[in-house]
Formats: C-alpha cells, structure tokens, sequence
C-alpha cells in the first residue's frame, strides 16, 4: 500500500505558463494516466478532486480510447488503424454505399445503457457530471422467439395482462420476481446451487418454463446464457427489477450522441475543473520505469511519482516490453447497421430506443450465446431522422459469432419490414401475400407493382452502414470465474493496465473497477469523489442530493407485493 | 422549449454559453465579473461541478439564463471535447488587448466554433483587459473590422473593473433567437432528470 499526500489542492490552477504558440506541456505530475476510455477518465476526475496532480494523455485524436464514438469521416480512417495495429480491435469492415453527412451520425464502439439503478447512475450524481448529460429513457425489452420480438413483461401489469401466459405460469412469475428482489437475505432458497447455472435453480425451485427463463436470464438479466451461476444471475435480474420505477416505468436511460465515450468527456471535464491536465494526439513512445518518465511523440516527457495508468489500447510496440502484459483473451463481436427506417415499431410510446435479445438457440445457426441489439431511433442524437441504428454484439467469438451476428441481423431486417408492413396504406388481401420457406412474408409484386410504385423505395430496408470488428477484453464473461480485473505486478509496481471493456451493454463493473485502481493509487478508496462541490444552485441541489442519499440508503425494492391475486 | 414560462407575457429562455479563446486572456474572470461581479487574481477552479449559470433580464419582459461553459483548461492543447461545443447557442471568444497575437488566435477560435459549433451561433469577441490601456497592443479599430467581416458581436471588456462585461453578454442575450433555447436534459420533455425522482418512490400506482 502506498499513501502519499499529493500537492496541495491550493495550487491547483495556479500554474502560469507563458502565452505561447504551443505551450510546452507539464513535464512532472502525481499520476499519469494514458488513454480517455471510461476506466481512466473517472480515475483522473476521482484522483484531480481527491487533490493529485494528473496529467491525462491520449494517443488519439478524440476523448473514449477503445470506446469511442465515431462520425462518418472518422470511422473510415479508424477501420484502417485498427487493422493495422491495434491490441484491442481486430478485423474491421466497413461498408457504406454511398456518403452522407457524416456530422449527423455518431457511432459507437461499445454502445451501453444504464440502468436507472446503479453505482454509475449515483457517481453520476455525486460527481455532477450528469449535468453535462442528455439522458433519454428506454422501456422496451424484447425477445426473439418463435420467429417474432415478443416484449418482456416485466412490470406486474405486463404480467396481469399477458395473453401468452397461463395463470399458472403467471404465478410462478410472480412467485419468482418477489424472491428476486431480496435474494440476498434468502439463501436458504438458492444457497444449494451457488455454484450451478441459475437455469437449474428456475427450473427446480420455481417451475419455470424455457420461455419465462430466457427472458429473465438473457433479456431481463442480460446474461449471456442460461449457464451463469445462479446468483450472478440473480443479482443482474434484481438489478433489472429494482430499476424499474426508480425514474419511471423503465429500467434503463441512455445518454444521447453515444455511451461511455460521452460520460468520458463528462469525467476528463469534471477533472480538468479539478486541475488535471489534458493533451489529445499524444502517443506513448518510450518509458523507463526506474525514473518514472513517459516520453510522447510531440517530445513532452512527463515524470510521474505515483503511478502511470495505462489503457492496453494506448501501449505502443515501442513500450510493449516495458509493461507487465494484460494479455486480453477474452472477444465480443460486434455488428453495427444504420438503417434508412425509423423503427418506430419497436419502441414504447414518446421514446427511440430499444434492447433485443436473442437467446441461446434462437437462431438458425445455433448460437451458444445471446446476442444483444441495441437500436436507436433519431433521438438518440446518433442518426438523422427516418434513420435508425442498430448495434448487435455477442460475446461469442470468431467467425461463429460473426454468423450468429448475421443471422439475428437478417431476423431484424425481415422483422421490421413485417411489422411495417401493417401501416401499409392501401389494400391488401391474402391472395398479395406468399410465405418464403422460413415463413416471412412476402408481397407479390407483379400484382402490386402498381400500387406499390410509390411505396416500394420508402420501405424497403436499405443498409447505409455496416460495419463489423472483434472485441478483446482481459474481463472476463459471466460464465468465467471472476479475475483480478487490474492486471499488475501488485501495489508496488509503478504502472498500472487497466482492463478492457466488461462483456456487457451495461456500465456494470465498471466503477468498482476504478475504485480498486484509485485505493491502488491512494491508500484506500474512503474518499472516492468526496467532494463538497461549491454550486451555483446549491441550495436546490443539495436538497435533492440528500433524498438521493437518503433513498439510496433505504434501498427501494419496488413493491411486488402480496396483494398478487392470479 | 422555447417558452417554459409564459405567464402574463414574460418570457424566458435558457441558452448554453461557451467560451474560447488562448489561455490567460481572462476568460474566467470574464465570467466571474458577470456571475459573481467579483474579480479574482488567481483562477478558482474548485467552483462548481459544471457550470456557472446567470440571467439577464431585457427591456420586452424576457429573461435569458445563460448557462455557461467555461474551457477548464482543455483548450491549452487544444483538447476540448465535443461535449463542450454541442448545442451551444452562443460564444464569447476573448484575446488580451495588450498581446497582439492573441487577436490572431482568437480568429482561428473563430473558426473552430464555426467549424464544430451549430450554424447560427452567435458569437461575441471581447477584447479584455482594457484596464491596462497603457500596454495595448490591438488597436480598437482593428479589432472592430475583424468582427464586422466575421459577423460577430464585439465589445471591449476589462474584467477588473467591469466596464463593458455586462453589456456584452446583455447584447448577446438581444442577439440570440429566442426560439432556439437549450433543451437541456431536466427540462426536455423526452430527457429524463437524473437528479429529479432519483430512487424515490413511484408517482402513482404501479398496479
């Protein structure tokens, strides 16, 4: 353990260099960290406030390292570094038929939602960075089967209401749901399958049909198979569960113009304001660890007398032997499409947004994991309007995984026109229809050619984007027994790999991660963003924070109570 | 979003403010003169999390709440964010009278905003530190055609003493269209308020 007092917080600020053209960067800090992904990003704002000095570098152009977002000029240029040399990303395509204007997109690397209830949703607000946030919320989850999206009823309503569901199932259901949101106490229930996939447990204990437990460990729980250990999963069902009706009848927001990278930009401000130091367009060529001295490409050389933090994406060939390796081993294939329809269909009422999961076996080619799509519609600040984005991913790797990516998509694309194709406006009878072997329908168009001059161009689905990569990670999935996440020669070593992005949609792992860094760094994590920030709006604010606290402490459990007559 | 009040013909507006422009010409102290109407020698980064708010109040009952965005820094390597440029309404981009260059420089500022900024932005150039005439180096005349060329509004401004500051960001909230007021997050209809219902109970019954 190493404690040390940084400089004091008196001096922050107070450094004045001459006006200069290019002003020569600071040649000494506490601690130095490389690369803007979320990881680093609240790490520099906890460590600035906490009252080091941090100087927060990052080799590329734009804040979000591994998790950055993209316009339409950027993402071409990204494909050929990637493939070129990249410790994180590996066999990039891209596909885009014809140019656009590409300010109006944004993609995302590693697209997350948040959910309504969570540790980054309360930094979010102890930190204040939410305030440079949009958030937007997302209610519809839903579920591939039988060949269609069926919407998770999750709320007790949703239950009421099924058509789907027997009274009997319904019963289990709630029975199930009630156990869920305090587990914890009721190990009696679960304690026996602590370490046996939590698809025995359903089955077991609470009678639950394939269906129920799909959409409540893969859609609801977002894991990715039926295999996770019983209270792995059970903690991700609970997390879903507890969401709901914290803000409103959805589980999770989203922030607009694109995930972890615009809660990066929101941290590395928050530091800047805390007096960290930042410079984009700095690669990390050289190190000597013994003096504790990074050398950059513009020729700043930064001493650091803590810790140098390094992001595995920012550590060049240069510095790659002088570096203890993380060695990610761990993929997530990711398939992302923007599409020319607003998909309206697939969304709750005033909202853009939502979340399809394909379960293990779902898919005609016999997927082993889920795969999960994300899809946002114009609100979201990522598409223009009439334009939707879709991000599929599966912790399945290799070329398999990039078949079960292509072959939800294709579910996704015949879904979408199916489901639009009710709006049609003019007549149709069944005579129109013929069904392809797979039972999609499809118009006849010699029949309809007519009719359908106008209307053919508008729905048909046309890809404006494609886009597909691999993923590594050093986080494991859930399946896998959980790791140390930072990857370190122990406490004692000055330079510190932070992992790659969790296996998740969520932002779930992600500030426990940095809490082990900064206690690395700090001593302890005690006094993780303790800080009375002076407001504008103080007297509005504080007052909100404390019910915040307040609630937090009382740990709401939504009421699913007793008064359950099926 | 343009009106949320609109009682008895007042209205009001809240619009993002950013500010550019080298380090050190005195763009903090710019804000905190209009914010605080307080001069501090040495920067004070601890204030806020996230930005100083102030309104101004005009002739026909409306209101504008700036809400505004000072650089914390990022600009010294030109590492500002495109959080900080988006949505922005309208800019104060600040040189030093007495540092001719600062001039240069405030035009390349210029030109980023309206490279990275929304079309339409309204854009104020202040020349600061008029307090120390002895030492100008920008002529006023000079300035005044660069920002009539470039459509901006220009005002020279001395944070010390306060001479002109509040009639900058006055002008600039006559400038800005009132119609385009920030949606920001807690008063969007779509947003969600983080910070409003966080964990509270439900409103209503959920049965």
């Amino acid at each position: 353990m190493s404690s040390f007092s940084a400089s004091s917080v008196s001096k922050r600020g107070s450094i004045v260099p001459p006006l200069a053209e290019d002003p020569a960067f600071v040649d000494s800090c506490d601690v130095l960290i490389c690369g803007t992904g979320i990881v680093e990003s609240i790490l520099a704002a906890a460590l600035a406030w906490q009252g080091s000095n941090v100087a927060h570098l990052d080799r590329n152009s734009i804040y979000g390292d591994s998790s950055a977002v993209l316009n339409l000029d950027e993402l071409p240029r990204w494909v050929d570094e990637v493939n070129y040399e990249s410790a994180v990303f590996s066999n990039a395509k891209l596909y885009q038929p014809r140019p656009l204007d590409s300010k109006k997109y944004f993609v995302d690397l590693t697209p997350r939602v948040l959910f309504a209830k969570s540790d980054m949703l309360q930094l979010l607000l102890k930190s204040r960075v939410y305030k440079y946030l949009e958030f937007r919320s997302l209610t519809n989850f839903h579920t591939y089967e039988n060949d269609s999206f069926e919407k998770v009823p999750a709320s007790k309503q949703d239950i009421f209401t099924s058509q789907q569901m027997s009274p009997v199932v319904k019963r289990q259901l709630m029975k199930f749901i009630k156990f869920t949101v305090e587990w914890e106490r009721l190990y009696n229930v679960w304690g026996p399958y602590r370490d046996k996939p939590v698809v025995e447990f359903m089955t077991k204990e609470f009678q639950l049909e394939q269906t129920q437990i799909d959409e409540l460990v893969q859609s609801i729980g977002l894991c990715s198979s039926n295999d996770v250990a019983t209270p792995v999963a059970l903690h991700r069902i609970k997390r879903y569960l507890v969401s709901l009706e914290t803000y409103g009848a959805f589980p999770v927001v989203y922030s607009m113009y694109g995930s972890a990278s615009e809660l990066s930009q929101g941290f590395c401000r928050s530091a800047a304001v805390g007096g960290a130091v930042y410079k984009l367009n700095a690669t990390l060529t050289g190190l000597d660890v013994d003096s504790k001295t990074a050398i950059f490409n513009d020729g700043s050389k930064v001493r650091w007398s803590e810790k140098l933090v390094v992001s595995e994406a920012q550590i060049t060939e240069q510095v790659r032997s002088k570096i203890p390796s993380s060695n990610p081993e761990y993929q997530i294939n990711h398939l992302t499409v923007i599409v020319n329809m607003d998909c309206k269909e697939w969304f709750a009422e005033g909202e853009d947004a939502a979340i399809i999961v394909f379960p293990v076996g779902s898919l005609s080619s016999g997927n082993t994991k889920t795969v999960q799509a994300i899809c946002y519609g114009a609100e979201s600040g990522q598409v223009p309007p009439g334009q939707c984005i879709w991000y599929l991913s599966t912790v399945q790797g290799g070329a398999t995984g990039q078949r079960d990516l292509e072959e939800a998509l294709s579910k996704m694309e015949a879904s979408i026109l199916r489901e639009s194709t009710e709006d049609f406006e003019f007549q149709v009878d069944q005579s129109d229809v013929i069904f392809t072997p797979s039972g999609d329908p499809v118009l006849s168009s010699v029949k309809l050619g007519k009719s359908m001059k106008d209307f053919v161009p508008e729905k048909k689905l046309t890809y404006l984007i494609k886009l597909s990569y691999n993923q590594k990670t050093s986080i494991p999935p859930l399946e896998e027994s959980i790791k140390d996440v930072a990857k370190n020669d122990g406490d004692e070593s000055p330079v510190i790999v932070t992992s790659g992005a969790p296996t998740e949609i969520t932002y779930d792992g992600i500030v426990e991660q940095v809490k082990k860094i900064y206690a690395q760094i700090v001593g302890s994590d005690d006094d993780f963003f303790d800080v009375d920030f002076e407001d504008d709006e103080e007297d509005e604010l504080t007052g909100m924070a404390k019910q915040n606290k307040k609630q937090e402490d009382d740990d709401h459990v939504p009421d699913f109570g007793d008064d359950m007559e099926l | 979003m343009a009106t949320p009040r609109t009682s008895s013909q007042e209205r009001f507006a809240q619009f993002k403010l950013v500010l550019l422009g080298e380090s050190f010409v005195g763009k903090s102290s710019l804000v905190t003169r209009f914010v605080k109407d307080e001069f501090l020698e040495q920067r004070e980064s601890t204030i806020g999390a996230a930005f100083l708010t102030q309104t101004v109040s005009l002739e026909d009952n409306k209101t504008v709440r700036f809400e505004i965005w000072d650089t914390a820094g990022q600009e010294r390597y030109k590492s500002l964010a495109p959080m900080y440029y988006r949505n922005a309404n309208c800019a104060v981009v600040v040189y030093d009278i007495t540092q001719a260059s600062s001039l240069e420089r405030s035009k390349a500022w210029v030109k980023e905003l309206q490279h990275r900024a929304a079309d339409g932005i309204i854009i104020g150039l202040a020349g600061n530190k008029l307090d120390l005439e002895d030492k100008r180096e920008v002529p006023t005349e000079e300035a005044r055609a660069y920002a009539e060329e470039a459509g901006l509004l220009f005002f020279e401004t001395s944070a010390l003493t306060g001479e002109n500051v509040l009639e900058l960001f006055t002008e600039i909230a006559r400038k800005v269209p009132f119609e385009n007021s920030t949606a920001r997050p807690r008063m969007s209809a779509k947003g969600v308020d983080l910070n409003k219902n966080g964990g509270t109970e439900a409103q209503g019954c959920n049965c």
